[in-house]
């Protein structure tokens, strides 16, 4: 039921949505179908980042496809919680690590949700910040990628979301922008701040060849 | 489904004439540089095979879009402006603070295109250049951000008038009265305007390419020569004369109106090439998916059409 449900919303609705009015350039993620399970690491400005990458991902895939999001924001109320995990399909998870609490510990719940057979949608820059500025990654990604080297990161970059739907604003204002997909990776090192460096180079790489 | 497709379209010879003048032109361009590629494989058709390509595209859309329902012509146009308008505002550099602003100047393009399907001269003619002028500064001004508001006034009216109020000029073209004696209509005199437009482009690119010698203007357009403006200009005017048969208009208004497509043609084209220059993406073209997009495409007609109509609405109606 959510299967089909989250089918028409993104590869229909919000696809089009974004492609028709609000103007963004986005080219369907079909060699993802190749790729078993994977990482799609991001950069964030906005909302609209979880909305576009949902929606470029392949129809058969999405309900294999868990954005990671702040709990504090998108499990504020039960409702809210109930309804994000429904129709975005979310993880929920705390903003800092608890090793009081093994099960509400962020890092444990992605391994806990890779090792279910899910792929993420992670946003190592955190926060959205102010609008269309990298902000420094953190290190949560490289410790996961560190203990499951065998999965292979995507890179994704995002330029002018922050200006179609910022921060500070739930108001959308179309905005020419686009979505850019890097190639499946896989880490080069063990060492969690290597990997961090890693898919810093990638973003800048797709920086570059984002207009 | 008799209702839903526009059936006087195929009633009418003198539009269906012109339709098929215009599949036959492009058939005859795709079949002329796909033999010119096999016999010359070395030539360099890259650039005059995608032109072509888009020209198939936007002739696709364009017939469909007229064939239907009159309205949908309208929602067609309206959704033209749109993108246009967006491409511009973005490429520009608008304030954090003037979202808002931005997005009730969205709104007026419902607006002023209903203002165009009621046809509503009156209310048109003033709801951007006047409406829209005093109220945008207003939305500006609530929000409270001086730094650079009148570069943020000046510049979301300027594109506004361009894209949205200068397009819509070839909806109003579909509401205007009838004439006795004239049958294709409105119709008619949009695809006048739309064919004579685009080939006035295609005309000045030829021209300019076979015998182009003396630069006219070398600091915005450097492939732009007085030899391809001056054939172009004598080309449409000719062209012009021949499809005479869509408007209500005798031999020497005709001349007249046909030149004036041709140079203000050449005048859009020339305006939108500087500021694609000053904003700085001149050099990338089509290489960039976006950013020559949909304003390369029309540059020419948010000129022609408000040139146009008002020749038009002064000498016919």
């Amino acid at each position: 039921m959510q299967k089909v449900i989250l089918q028409l919303i993104y590869s229909f609705f919000v696809r089009w949505f974004l492609k028709l009015i609000v103007g963004v350039r986005f080219n369907v993620a079909k060699f993802l179908i190749n790729e078993k399970q994977f990482i799609i690491v991001a950069n964030h400005n906005s909302h609209l980042d979880t909305l576009s990458l949902l929606a470029s991902v392949p129809r058969q895939l999405i309900h294999k496809i868990k954005p990671v999001a702040a709990a504090d924001h998108f499990g504020k109320t039960r409702l809210k919680e109930k309804l994000s995990n429904f129709f975005i399909n979310t993880l929920l998870i705390q903003r800092s690590r608890d090793k009081s609490n093994p099960d509400n510990d962020p890092i444990n719940k992605m391994l806990n949700a890779i090792d279910d057979g899910y792929s993420l949608i992670l946003f190592p820059e955190g926060t959205r910040g102010s609008p269309e500025e990298d902000q420094p990654l953190k290190k949560g990604i490289g410790i996961i990628l560190s203990q499951r080297p065998e999965i292979k990161f995507v890179p994704a970059y995002m330029k002018g979301m922050g200006k179609a739907m910022p921060k500070d604003d739930s108001l959308i204002v179309p905005f020419n922008s686009s979505l850019t997909y890097g190639e499946p990776t896989k880490v080069l090192s063990n060492d969690a701040a290597k990997i961090v460096e890693q898919i810093k180079i990638k973003f800048d790489q797709l920086k570059e060849k984002t207009f | 489904m008799k209702e839903f497709f526009h059936m006087k379209f195929f009633e009418n010879n003198d539009l269906l004439i012109v339709v098929a003048l215009i599949f036959g032109i492009l058939t005859f361009a795709s079949v002329l540089f796909f033999v010119i590629g096999k016999i010359k494989p070395k030539a360099n058709l890259i650039e005059l095979k995608a032109r072509t390509k888009s020209w198939w595209v936007m002739a696709l859309v364009f017939v469909a879009a007229t064939i239907f329902n009159t309205k949908i012509s309208y929602i067609a146009i309206a959704f033209l402006s749109f993108i246009a308008f967006r491409e511009l505002y973005s490429l520009l550099d608008f304030r954090h603070s003037d979202r808002r602003a931005i997005f009730w100047a969205l709104i007026s393009i419902p607006v002023q295109y209903y203002l165009a399907f009621i046809g509503w001269y009156g209310a048109f003619i003033i709801f951007i250049p006047v409406v829209m002028f005093l109220i945008l500064p207003l939305r500006l001004v609530i929000k409270g951000e001086t730094d650079g508001i009148v570069a943020s006034m000046s510049l979301l009216q300027w594109t506004l008038m361009l894209t949205v109020f200068g397009l819509s000029h070839m909806a109003y073209l579909l509401s205007l009265p009838e004439i006795e004696g004239f049958d294709s209509g409105g119709r008619g005199l949009l695809l006048f305007l739309v064919f004579l437009t685009e080939i006035n482009d295609v005309m000045q690119f030829t021209w300019g390419k076979l015998f182009g010698k003396n630069k006219i203007i070398p600091k915005i357009s450097p492939n732009k020569t007085w030899e391809g403006f001056i054939g172009g200009l004598i080309s449409t005017t000719i062209i012009g004369y021949f499809l005479g048969f869509l408007t209500p208009l005798d031999t020497p208004q005709l001349l007249f109106v046909s030149f004036m497509i041709g140079f203000s043609g050449f005048v859009g084209d020339i305006v939108i090439s500087s500021i694609k220059r000053d904003i700085g993406v001149k050099d990338t073209g089509n290489s960039i998916p976006g950013h020559g997009g949909v304003l390369d495409r029309i540059d020419s007609l948010s000129y022609t059409a408000p040139v146009f109509f008002h020749l038009i609405y002064y000498l016919v109606y």
